[in-house]
């Protein structure tokens, strides 16, 4: 029974994670140059969601539900701008450029966080109400079971769009090969704009999943970066459906091992892992599909 | 005669190197183009350099519309399709995909080209549903060319469609090609194997080094302009000539 109630939290913190890591990969795949403001965008659309909560929490009585579109939008806006300022007068630049300039983006953000809302730790409302509800005999948090449903809504809309769409397509062409993207007709740098707003409103979906149970202070953005940065690891650097199935196995191995042991030791035994998997399978788990980019 | 195609001067390198030196050439509509030259004679430059996918100087136009600063996106909207060398389909995309992206039609005419596309390779309807990366390379050229055609393009440009072919596989490609000719659609197309270009071309462009040799009829090729586009000698070599095959009636 332990179990069952563990992998449904770890389960719930792995679908967050995996809005993380989801838009981590799209951007990656897009712009062919790793986001590292990434983790401080989902920060922001936390700390977005902890400064709109007190004029929706009043008259709406599921603020947290009520946010997430706003959130959405809002940080979708906020990715067009980064784009627009940190990525596209880069391009063509050696890509260490791209990171330097997605540095500082993220460093701009944790100060500015910092300046607006000060260092201590804030909840975001939950997106449906608090407590908890028995099923049969475990015992969920509202907000776990919302989390995972927000989130397979958020990633089973991206699969359609991606898989039934002609936009969805477009996306994928141009993160498959954009010089021939180009070359079919296709607006290259119009998709990599609209990936760069889906990627940044799914991390700011993430950031408000996150902050109802876990907080946010500006500096959480350096934790979850890495945590996106070790799922694309493991589920196969540029798989899209590995590094949604990377972020879940990186909560479930946290929540199992916190559970038996400690947080600091689930930490330290997930990097171990994680240097495990690059010695004995660099591909990642889903290799074979990301060489030729899935 | 209108030209579909103009290029005045066309000229364009990568970084200090010139790889296409003052080109001028005339694509009327319906017309099959071979261009022909050794490795490193400019021809994939002059097909990047039409569609905009390298910096060039001089004039392209198409249909009557200078292109310069149009960017490629648009340049293949007006109407000209690429099939790259080494065929290049999306790899982690399916063969229905890979077709469907690369048509901006609506719903009903992306799928009516599409079945012209599957009647032109009956191989590709069989293989829709799978991932263009398991395919054969005689496939995958056969999708790069059915992709470049969902644009409905009314000039093909074809960038070496038998390389690293079997010759079986080549001749279905060049078997295909012509039937694209002949139904209307411009060609203009690159090609190591001179004969196999020649058979489906009214004209032939002749490049060495990036500059222009001879840009007419095949019949009019002079004798020693193959072997001096391909060899550099405008005289025999020993062993026989390794072009006669190539040459019209060779």
């Amino acid at each position: 029974m332990t179990i069952l109630q563990l992998t449904l939290n770890g389960l719930a913190l792995g679908a967050a994670y995996a809005l993380v890591a989801l838009g981590f990969v799209l951007v990656l795949n897009a712009a062919g140059a790793v986001n590292f403001a990434h983790g401080d965008l989902v920060m922001a659309g936390g700390m977005l969601a902890v400064a709109l909560a007190p004029h929706i929490t009043s008259f709406w009585p599921a603020p947290g539900l009520a946010l997430l579109p706003l959130v959405l939008v809002l940080m979708a806006a906020l990715g067009l701008a980064v784009s627009w300022l940190a990525y596209l007068p880069l391009r063509g630049r050696p890509h260490v450029s791209v990171f330097i300039s997605t540095i500082a983006v993220g460093i701009i953000l944790q100060n500015g966080a910092n300046a607006l809302f000060g260092g201590e730790p804030r909840a975001a409302p939950p997106l449906l109400w608090g407590g908890t509800v028995a099923l049969g005999p475990l015992v969920v948090s509202v907000q776990s079971l919302a989390i995972l449903a927000v989130a397979a809504l958020l990633i089973g809309a991206q699969q359609w769009v991606f898989a039934r769409t002609q936009i969805g397509r477009r996306l994928r062409a141009t993160a498959q090969d954009p010089e021939m993207a180009r070359a079919c007709g296709i607006p290259v740098t119009a998709m990599i704009l609209a990936t760069f707003a889906l990627g940044t409103a799914y991390a700011g979906a993430a950031g408000l999943l996150l902050a109802n149970q876990f907080f946010v202070t500006p500096t959480a953005g350096g934790d979850l970066i890495l945590k996106a940065y070790i799922a694309v690891t493991i589920g196969g650097w540029g798989s899209v459906p590995g590094a949604v199935v990377g972020a879940l196995l990186i909560a479930l191995f946290e929540v199992g091992v916190s559970a038996v042991l400690s947080y600091p030791v689930a930490l330290g035994a997930l990097y171990a892992t994680l240097l495990v998997i690059l010695v004995a399978r660099p591909q990642g788990l889903f290799g074979e599909a990301a060489r030729r980019r899935a | 005669m209108s030209g579909l195609l103009r290029l005045d001067g066309l000229t364009a390198g990568y970084g200090g190197a010139t790889a296409l030196d003052g080109v001028s050439l005339t694509l009327v509509p319906g017309e099959a183009v071979a261009l022909l030259g050794a490795n490193g004679a400019g021809k994939t430059t002059l097909m990047k350099a039409i569609l905009g996918l390298v910096p060039a100087a001089g004039r392209v136009a198409f249909d009557g519309t200078d292109l310069a600063g149009v960017p490629t996106e648009r340049r293949v909207r007006l109407g000209l399709g690429y099939v790259p060398e080494g065929r290049r389909v999306f790899p982690g995309m399916s063969v229905r995909d890979n077709l469907e992206v690369a048509s901006f039609a609506a719903a009903a005419r992306r799928r009516d080209r599409m079945e012209r596309v599957f009647a032109l390779f009956p191989q590709l309807r069989v293989k829709a549903a799978d991932t263009a990366w398991r395919l054969s390379g005689g496939q995958q050229q056969m999708l790069a060319i059915g992709r470049a055609l969902m644009g409905e393009p009314r000039l093909l440009l074809l960038d070496e469609p038998s390389l690293g072919l079997s010759p079986k596989l080549a001749a279905e490609v060049f078997a295909a090609v012509r039937a694209i000719a002949d139904s209307g659609t411009a060609v203009l197309v690159a090609e190591q194997s001179t004969a196999r270009a020649l058979a489906v071309a009214h004209r032939v462009a002749l490049l060495r080094l990036g500059t222009l040799l001879h840009d007419g009829p095949a019949e009019a090729l002079p004798p020693d302009a193959l072997r001096a586009a391909f060899l550099g000698v405008p005289g025999g070599v020993p062993g026989g000539d390794p072009l006669a095959d190539a040459r019209p009636g060779g």
